[in-house]
């Protein structure tokens, strides 16, 4: 499988770590991520509020970058993939609309063609590398290891974009259950993390993290398993300023699904991806080893 | 030529229907896909709203139907093929088998004391059990019983102890031929499966219920007794809430009933009474978008619910549900018309007033006799303004909730049911005169 | 309304019925009371504009679309929070939060860049340095876009 590879602006400026996993899980997968030079930032959602041309047209870009290279587009975050998803869905049944943004590519040697797909990691996993194959790379796997998987809302919402019934959540959660961990039950799992007001309006964004992690540890949660990188800030770095604010501990560690499943192909994570997880994640990687 | 007309489907509509027909001098065959006519309004405890019993007011009808010289009961049977047109039908109906012979049973009940195997009740709406082989409710019409071969262990039992030899487990389906000059359909309709929004947690929380199963719950002859208790833990709610609009008025794309079913404000605020009139002490509320009790008769009947019986309405549409694990309870969240913020507060018992959609298999029977039906599944009328009755193939008329909904209540329903016997009767009074 | 309902995102702003499902599914409702995606809805049919530009209510929004998958009516609140927005931006009004990203984004053409410190470990650890962008095509969009001059950044 060869996809354009979208990696956003927060995971290459604030997540390495997961950058690193997943590149170096992929191989193992069969595959390929080719570089998309020069893309640039998607325009998420503090971009579309300013201005919804800008957006279509920014995000129309890395579309049409990849569809010069003939591959579809793999992204890691949900909100990359929503961004670039909505719009690919908006130009692709809007000719008016396309004809506007069309005019504006122009300026930098770009055409709408429609003629690529987004996809998010996990949805990519599950639909076209396959369960099995997955499986069958899991050489450690964890024993029951109950965690709570935080999908985010974008994975499947607006569930008109995201054609309803497509894998999303339930494909996570059987992507988890591959590793040898269990997806737990619990209340408001697709429920916001609070991400997206982060630097915004914090206060309001660690509220709504409290409710989710509130939710997650009443339902016997032993860690938290990410997908987008927004998610996996605000559950990670979210309990640290928790504690600050009002002692409350949480102590779940939080891993995002790349790095479950490249713990639970064998292979270990270097000391500066485990310093990464403000959660200290070292008794979830015990688990991992023991067996 | 031919003087006789099929009814299909046994509910209020089509025994009306047959009844006017048969009155007028035709041979009327009713043929019911159940193993007795009835259908919905045979479920229900009390209609709205003179809160009159259902059952009291349906029986008398389904028993004239069952002794009318002029009416052929087909149930448990179902309509194979279609050939001819008007005055000239040639139908087919399946009879399926019930392993019971209709001439010979008594409706004792005998063999169901018997009977060692059970399984979910249909007509309770699958809250209660009944026996493999069985009655389908004490006032089924006809008294005859029947067995579910797929929840029957061959015990033989049944057979055994049956004073009238009536059990017969090597039956097997019967085709019969039926020459009618005009056909009427009357297929009612199903309660929609509320578990496709869930956000309500039907099919999740125990204590999220039906309407419908509602009734069952609260009518005498139903699973309790008529005592009202929650399906968790058998106690008496102490505070119930009602949800308007689950799948009515519903614009999403994996919904699609854009349209108001009519009778679900009607029917919601004569449940809340009747639980009310239960358990005087309880706490009813009725979240609702609109209240809309149009008629004679329906805004009196609101507003005796707030004056007389204290039953709460509140404009809001709930958005969120939280079972507690330990009580089973429900937490709903909703916007606060009053604070506008959002307030939660905690129901033990939660009845959802779901939509009401065309029944199980219309698509399949609208095939066989070749009418069409519209975007929801309902009956297409020929021409929805002047003849509302009619549908698409000359000499086939609908009554009823098969067309959606119109006023939608029982007696929109018989006034239905008389028009089409009076559409039928023209057709056979051309035939007869040509 | 109208003016609301005529852009590409305020569509459903004609189809709501003020039930208020979406106020009651919303994550941030639960926490700040001013936050109120009904509310929002009852301004903008009102005809309320100073008070609908004005107010913090449209900023307080997580876009997670929960209001939009569970609205009856096709009412896409979440949609019409960003119709809001875009015309409370044309007004002078961006958060402090939201010009940030912005003047990076132009800047940069990303809306967030490796700090110091992950550029250094990107480097010691094989990542190499972080996927390049070509600033000069994000900068010639945005101008014709007029994207700089709204945040206060163009000629």
């Amino acid at each position: 499988m060869k996809y354009a590879f979208f990696l956003g602006c927060l995971i290459p400026a604030r997540e390495p770590q997961y950058e690193n996993s997943v590149r170096k899980i992929a191989p193992e997968l069969g595959i390929e991520l080719v570089e998309m030079e020069g893309a640039n930032c998607c325009a998420p959602f503090s971009i579309q509020s300013v201005d919804y041309t800008s957006w279509l047209a920014l995000a129309a870009r890395n579309l049409c970058m990849a569809e010069q290279m003939g591959l579809n587009i793999l992204t890691l975050c949900n909100d990359c993939y929503e961004s670039l998803l909505a719009t690919n869905t908006l130009l692709k049944g809007n000719q008016e609309l396309r004809d506007g943004v069309n005019a504006i590519l122009a300026d930098v040697g770009m055409e709408f063609k429609g003629k690529t797909d987004v996809k998010i990691f996990s949805d990519a996993l599950y639909e076209d590398v396959g369960l099995k194959r997955v499986k069958d790379a899991v050489k450690r796997p964890f024993n029951g290891l109950r965690v709570a998987v935080q999908p985010g809302c974008h994975l499947t919402k607006p569930k008109r974009i995201h054609f309803g019934e497509r894998t999303g959540v339930s494909a996570l959660d059987e992507l988890v259950q591959a590793t040898g961990a269990v997806s737990i039950p619990y209340e408001r799992k697709e429920a916001c993390c609070g991400g997206p007001l982060r630097g915004i309006k914090d206060d309001v964004a660690l509220s709504v993290a409290k409710q989710k992690l509130d939710s997650m540890k009443n339902a016997g949660a032993k860690g938290i398993v990410t997908v987008c990188p927004f998610c996996f800030i605000e559950m990670d770095m979210g309990q640290i300023e928790i504690k600050r604010h009002s002692n409350e501990e949480y102590s779940l560690p939080v891993l995002s699904y790349a790095e479950l499943l490249r713990l639970a192909m064998g292979m270990k994570l270097e000391d500066w991806e485990i310093r990464a997880h403000r959660v200290p994640i070292t008794g979830l990687l015990d688990m991992a080893e023991a067996k | 030529m031919q003087k006789a007309v099929m009814v299909i489907g046994g509910g209020v509509a089509g025994i009306q229907s047959s009844l006017d027909l048969a009155n007028r001098g035709f041979r009327v065959y009713l043929v019911e896909r159940n193993p007795s006519i009835g259908g919905r309004m045979a479920q229900l405890d009390k209609t709205f709203p003179t809160m009159d019993c259902s059952m009291c007011i349906l029986a008398p009808k389904m028993i004239e139907c069952a002794h009318h010289s002029n009416v052929t009961l087909l149930t448990y049977s179902e309509v194979k093929k279609l050939e001819g047109s008007v005055g000239n039908f040639k139908v087919t109906v399946t009879r399926k088998p019930r392993y019971v012979d209709e001439k010979k049973c008594t409706g004792c009940g005998i063999c169901s004391e018997n009977c060692p195997q059970e399984a979910p009740n249909e007509f309770d709406e699958n809250i209660g059990m009944r026996k493999a082989i069985y009655m389908p409710f004490p006032q089924a019409v006809p008294r005859v019983a029947l067995i579910d071969k797929e929840s029957c262990v061959e015990c033989g039992l049944c057979e055994k102890v049956c004073p009238a030899g009536a059990v017969n487990r090597e039956q097997k389906p019967e085709e019969t031929e039926l020459d009618v000059g005009a056909i009427v359909v009357a297929t009612g309709f199903d309660m929609f499966d509320p578990s496709a929004i869930a956000h309500f947690g039907y099919g999740r929380h125990k204590n999220v219920i039906t309407a419908m199963e509602l009734e069952r719950l609260l009518c005498a002859s139903g699973p309790t007794g008529g005592h009202l208790i929650r399906p968790s833990d058998g106690r008496i709610p102490r505070s119930v809430a009602f949800i308007q609009c689950v799948g009515s008025r519903d614009r999403r794309g994996w919904i699609e009933h854009s349209y108001c079913s009519s009778i679900c404000c009607k029917y919601a605020v004569k449940d809340a009474v009747l639980i009310k009139e239960h358990e005087p002490d309880s706490l009813v509320t009725i979240f609702y978008i609109d209240m809309r009790a149009f008629g004679k008769g329906f805004q009196e009947f609101v507003n005796r619910a707030k004056s007389e019986f204290g039953i709460e309405f509140i404009r809001s549409n709930p958005g969120e549900f939280s079972e507690d694990p330990a009580t089973s309870n429900l937490m709903i969240s909703f916007e606060s018309p009053i604070t506008r913020t959002v307030q939660s507060i905690p129901f033990d018992m939660v009845v959802l007033s779901s939509a009401l959609v065309p029944s199980k298999g219309v698509r399949e029977l609208a095939k066989t006799l070749g009418i069409g039906l519209d975007g929801y599944g309902f009956l297409k009328p020929e021409d929805a303004v002047r003849r509302p009755l009619d549908t698409t193939v000359p000499g086939i008329f609908a009554c009823g909730y098969c067309l959606g909904p119109k006023t939608g209540d029982i007696p929109d329903s018989i006034t239905q049911g008389s028009a089409t016997a009076a559409r039928a009767a023209e057709v056979l009074a051309k035939t007869e005169a040509s | 309304m109208h003016e609301v309902a005529n852009t590409p995102r305020g569509r459903g702003v004609l189809a709501c019925i003020q039930c208020g499902r979406c106020t009651s599914s919303c994550p941030v409702s639960r926490v700040v009371p001013e936050h109120n995606p009904r509310k929002l809805m009852e301004m903008i049919i009102l005809g309320l504009r100073s008070d609908v530009l004005g107010t913090e209510l449209p900023w307080y929004c997580l876009s997670c679309f929960t209001c939009l998958d569970r609205c009856p009516q096709l009412g896409d609140v979440g949609e019409a929070t960003f119709a809001i927005r875009n015309l409370a931006v044309r007004q002078g009004r961006i958060p402090e939060g939201i010009l940030v990203q912005a003047r990076s984004l132009l800047e940069n053409g990303r809306v967030v860049i490796p700090s110091r410190m992950h550029s250094i470990q990107r480097e010691e650890h094989g990542l190499g340095k972080a996927p390049t962008v070509d600033v000069e095509a994000v900068k010639k969009i945005l101008k014709r876009t007029s994207f700089d001059r709204l945040v206060g950044k163009g000629s």
